[in-house]
């Protein structure tokens, strides 16, 4: 068994001819690590997400998980899919795109429907799981009729219900009422004890320190900086050039400009 | 032209709005109905005991049963079963008659009208002062109509109204819908809600920018513009959510839980409501 | 447009349930093919699509509003097969749970707007829009036109249907048990606000969402557009368009004739109807079509009744066999709507058709 869950070599990602999302990206992710990968929209932190996930496959350079190549023909394999789509589960940032069942029930069965878990079982699971993420009373309600924060906690009971070894969220605070966000976080402080891999995109600094022991700075897909969310976090200069933070203006009672610098906390830059 | 539009198009009457307001309105009422489906189908009511595969076998009887009809007595029976139907299954009258009676009788009654004079037959009346000939042909048709239309009209309402969709959507595999169908049935209505939100977003975001009254042409291309916006939405939606498939183990075929049980309260709805479709057929030959 | 239950019988509904069966078939067929695993999730967002954009109420010319079903949208983007599966799964949601257009007439709402109303548009765009350019105005005037046509096909189907009620099913007396009117009055009074409100609003949001596709999304309308100007190899694809259209235009045209037909035929199946009445009902409508109206005491607007004198007037005395048996003039009678309803169709795609070469210069 390796001790590394994907290693990233010299990826790069284009959309189109003209559009490229990643530039050569190269990266290793021990296994138990809880990462955050921070950067503004467009930085190409999602699209990485999504090539450790297997659903974009690298333009150019490889991306290996446990030791084996993502790629569009590995994937034809259903034993190699099965097992991958087992082990490693992405929470989309659009609760929207990942709520597609008539109900918050069919949502959580949806994965070991798939997986071809016994009838029983998934019965069981599923009552469990909705018990753990205190959604039991949401049951049988239909997606559009969540709030933000439950659409959240259902995203996420559909995806551990697999109990994978990697969790990918993109953007899990993004869009959600301070209470959420912070039920979220405690959820992925908490999540696994240890044992779990985590990787988390966000743009929310203020989580960074919480929710990761590594992290790296994405701009224009590539990464600019890498190390531990404490050194990182502490530069200022490095935190505006990759315009995590902006030098926001307002005007003062005394009608002077005044610009300094400004987090974005709680909110979208959608 | 439909019962919906006309229900739709009611409220705009008072007041001139713009059609990106009427659009608002339309696209509000289409989410609480559902709402207020959704409440009922969950309180205690007979139809809401049944079994849905029973529930939508019977009640396509009973609609195929109306339909079949050449008499106006068995029609007017059916009619009456719908009401006790509906009594028992705590469907308040005034939602019949707001959202079934009423927008029939003024779509269809306004339709079958003419009807009487243009029939030929036996003429039974005259209208005074222009003279045109009321035939009793002409107002049995007309009878036939709306009465079908009004009786139909209440079963179906009848059964979205006690039963939760999601469940009508998996009784629709006794019908042999295949299971492609169905969880493509279903997605479509849960996504029906995410584009009715994104398309009224639009609109009041337009609307609080629109300073003034819009010209005709620029109506249309505002129009024209927002189906366009909520087309290539669509396009970078489904991807989204086959890639959200794909990545919960999606391989192209779909898996679904059927969890109904047939009890034995089921099986005699099942002969009630066979009984009450049998006999209006059989009631309806002898005569 | 969509038919509620009540309006037509039980045996025109399960025949028009049995004429779309194969194009559901044929369809889901070639998408499944097409798209493989990705066909659940797109054909669901693109049947809410459909179902959302027929909420919307457009602004038409004239200050009034009205409903699209947006037949030419979704056959443009997502071409003719996507279309009808998109179109008839929108519609089977709107009939089970919004209770627009029955259950038991949703076969004959998918045949008339899904199916024949996909087809059509698809047709009149591939054959207006030619081989012009994805930005080309051509394309904008090639999709109102198809949108227009595609409507008012189906309305006309509509119309028909509707029509052939009252001679095929009625009580003892020779009371009507469905639509009351028969084709004379039914069609003009369909056609009359198809022409216009209905079959504008169609026309506004098909040529406007293809003018807003040029300019930000030109990839949707690549679907349709095989070999467009700098799409690549031009002549192959001028033969290549027809080659697609053809087949598809015969197929309308025989369905049209088939249909019809075979709703006589199921009537005569049924026998929901005795010789003798009818014998009697057709004498009387003779009389009434002889003194050149409806029938003297019409309560439909003059406007109308003179449509339908109009139209009498072209196709007389609904027998163009000139024979005395009931049958066959019953089929006469069904073949003489069609034969107009062609001629509306030919009519509007010689429109379309001038409207194209103008918008190509």
């Amino acid at each position: 068994m390796t001790d590394v869950v994907f290693d990233v070599q010299q990826v790069t990602y284009r959309y189109t001819a003209d559009v490229t999302a990643l530039n050569g990206v190269s990266l290793t992710i021990p296994r138990g690590r809880r990462v955050a990968i921070m950067g503004a929209n467009g930085s190409g932190k999602s699209t990485l997400l999504r090539i450790l996930d297997g659903l974009y496959f690298p333009t150019s350079g490889q991306a290996l998980a446990f030791g084996e190549v993502l790629s569009e023909e590995h994937f034809q394999d259903d034993t190699f899919a099965f097992a991958f789509r087992r082990r490693v589960a992405l929470v989309f940032q659009n609760p929207d795109v990942q709520l597609f069942n008539p109900t918050v029930f069919d949502e959580v069965a949806f994965g070991p429907l798939q997986m071809r878990w016994p009838k029983d079982e998934i019965r069981r699971k599923v009552a469990d799981m909705l018990d753990l993420m205190q959604i039991t009373h949401l049951k049988d309600r239909s997606p559009h009729r969540l709030s933000g924060g439950e659409k959240k906690r259902v995203a996420l009971a559909s995806v551990l219900i697999l109990d994978p070894e990697v969790l990918l969220m993109d953007e899990p605070t993004a869009a959600l009422d301070p209470r959420s966000q912070s039920q979220v976080v405690d959820f992925l402080v908490g999540w696994g004890g240890g044992a779990k891999t985590v990787i988390t995109t966000t743009h929310d600094l203020d989580i960074v320190e919480e929710i990761a022991d590594d992290a790296f700075i994405f701009q224009g897909g590539l990464i600019v900086a890498e190390g531990t969310p404490a050194v990182l976090l502490r530069d200022e200069d490095l935190l505006r050039r990759t315009n995590l933070i902006h030098s926001h203006r307002h005007a003062h009672a005394d009608g002077q400009l005044h610009a300094h610098p400004h987090r974005h906390v709680g909110h979208d830059h959608e | 032209m439909t019962m919906g539009e006309i229900r739709r198009a009611a409220p705009t009457r008072r007041r001139r709005k713009s059609f990106v307001e009427r659009t608002i309105i339309g696209l509000a009422e289409a989410m609480e109905q559902s709402l207020y489906a959704e409440e009922l189908a969950h309180t205690d009511g007979l139809l809401q005991k049944i079994d849905p595969r029973v529930k939508v076998v019977g009640m396509l009887a009973l609609l195929v049963a109306a339909a079949l009809s050449h008499t106006i007595g068995v029609i007017l029976g059916l009619f009456a079963g719908a009401l006790l139907l509906a009594r028992l299954s705590q469907v308040p009258l005034r939602t019949l008659v707001g959202r079934i009676w009423v927008p029939v009788l003024l779509f269809t009654g306004v339709l079958a009208l003419p009807a009487i004079f243009t029939t030929p037959g036996q003429p039974i009346a005259h209208l005074p002062l222009l003279g045109w000939a009321i035939t009793a042909q002409g107002v049995s048709g007309a009878t036939y109509l709306i009465t079908r239309v009004e009786t139909a009209a209440t079963f179906s309402l009848l059964l979205i109204l006690c039963t939760p969709w999601t469940h009508v959507l998996k009784a629709l595999r006794v019908l042999q819908v295949p299971v492609v169908g169905v969880v493509i049935l279903g997605m479509t209505y849960r996504y029906i809600f995410l584009m009715l939100q994104i398309a009224r977003d639009m609109f009041e975001s337009r609307q609080s920018r629109m300073v003034g009254r819009l010209t005709g042409p620029d109506q249309r291309r505002l129009a024209g513009a927002s189906v366009g916006v909520l087309l290539s939405k669509s396009f970078t939606l489904s991807n989204d959510i086959y890639m959200a498939m794909q990545s919960r183990g999606f391989r192209g075929e779909v898996y679904t839980l059927d969890e109904f049980v047939m009890r034995r309260s089921d099986w005699l709805a099942l002969a009630g409501f066979a009984l009450v479709a049998g006999a209006a057929v059989i009631v309806d030959f002898r005569f | 447009m969509h038919i509620p239950d009540g309006y037509l019988s039980p045996s025109t509904c399960a025949a028009l349930y049995a004429a779309s069966a194969p194009f559901w078939y044929v369809a889901f067929r070639k998408i499944t093919r097409l798209l493989s695993t990705r066909l659940v999730p797109l054909l669901s967002v693109f049947a809410a699509f459909s179902f959302v954009i027929m909420m919307f109420n457009l602004p038409l010319p004239g200050g009034t509003t009205g409903h699209a079903v947006g037949m030419a949208v979704s056959t443009i983007v997502l071409g003719p097969w996507g279309s009808i599966l998109a179109i008839s799964v929108a519609l089977l949601i709107q009939a089970l749970f919004f209770g627009d257009g029955g259950i038991t007439a949703f076969g004959a709402n998918c045949f008339n707007m899904a199916i024949v109303g996909s087809l059509v548009a698809y047709v009149a765009y591939r054959m207006i829009a030619g081989r012009a350019a994805i930005s080309s105005p051509r394309r904008v005037v090639a999709a109102a036109v198809a949108g227009y046509l595609a409507i008012n096909v189906a309305a006309l189907l509509t119309a028909i249907e509707f029509g052939i009620q009252p001679m095929l099913f009625h009580d003892v007396s020779g009371a009507p048990l469905y639509a009351p009117y028969p084709l004379n009055i039914a069609i003009p009074a369909m056609m009359l606000g198809h022409v216009t409100i209905a079959g504008l609003a169609e026309l506004v949001v098909s040529g406007g969402v293809v003018a807003y596709l040029q300019r930000s999304e030109p990839g949707l309308l690549k679907i349709t557009a095989p070999g467009a100007v700098g799409e690549g190899d031009a002549e192959v694809v001028q033969r290549g368009g027809w080659r697609v259209a053809r087949p598809l235009l015969i197929l309308v045209a025989v369905m049209m004739i088939l249909s019809p037909l075979g709703l006589v035929a199921a009537g005569t199946a049924w026998g929901e109807w005795s010789p003798e009445d009818f014998g009697n009902a057709q004498a009387r409508q003779e009389i009434q079509a002889g003194s050149g109206n409806v029938a003297p005491p019409a309560a439909v607007p003059p406007g109308l009744a003179q449509v339908a004198g109009v139209w009498n007037a072209v196709l007389p005395d609904y027998d163009p066999f000139q024979s005395g048996d009931v049958n066959i003039q019953r089929i006469g009678y069904v073949i003489s709507a069609l034969v107009g309803g062609g001629l509306i169709l030919l009519s509007f795609l010689l429109i379309g058709w001038v409207a194209g070469r103008m918008g190509r210069g």
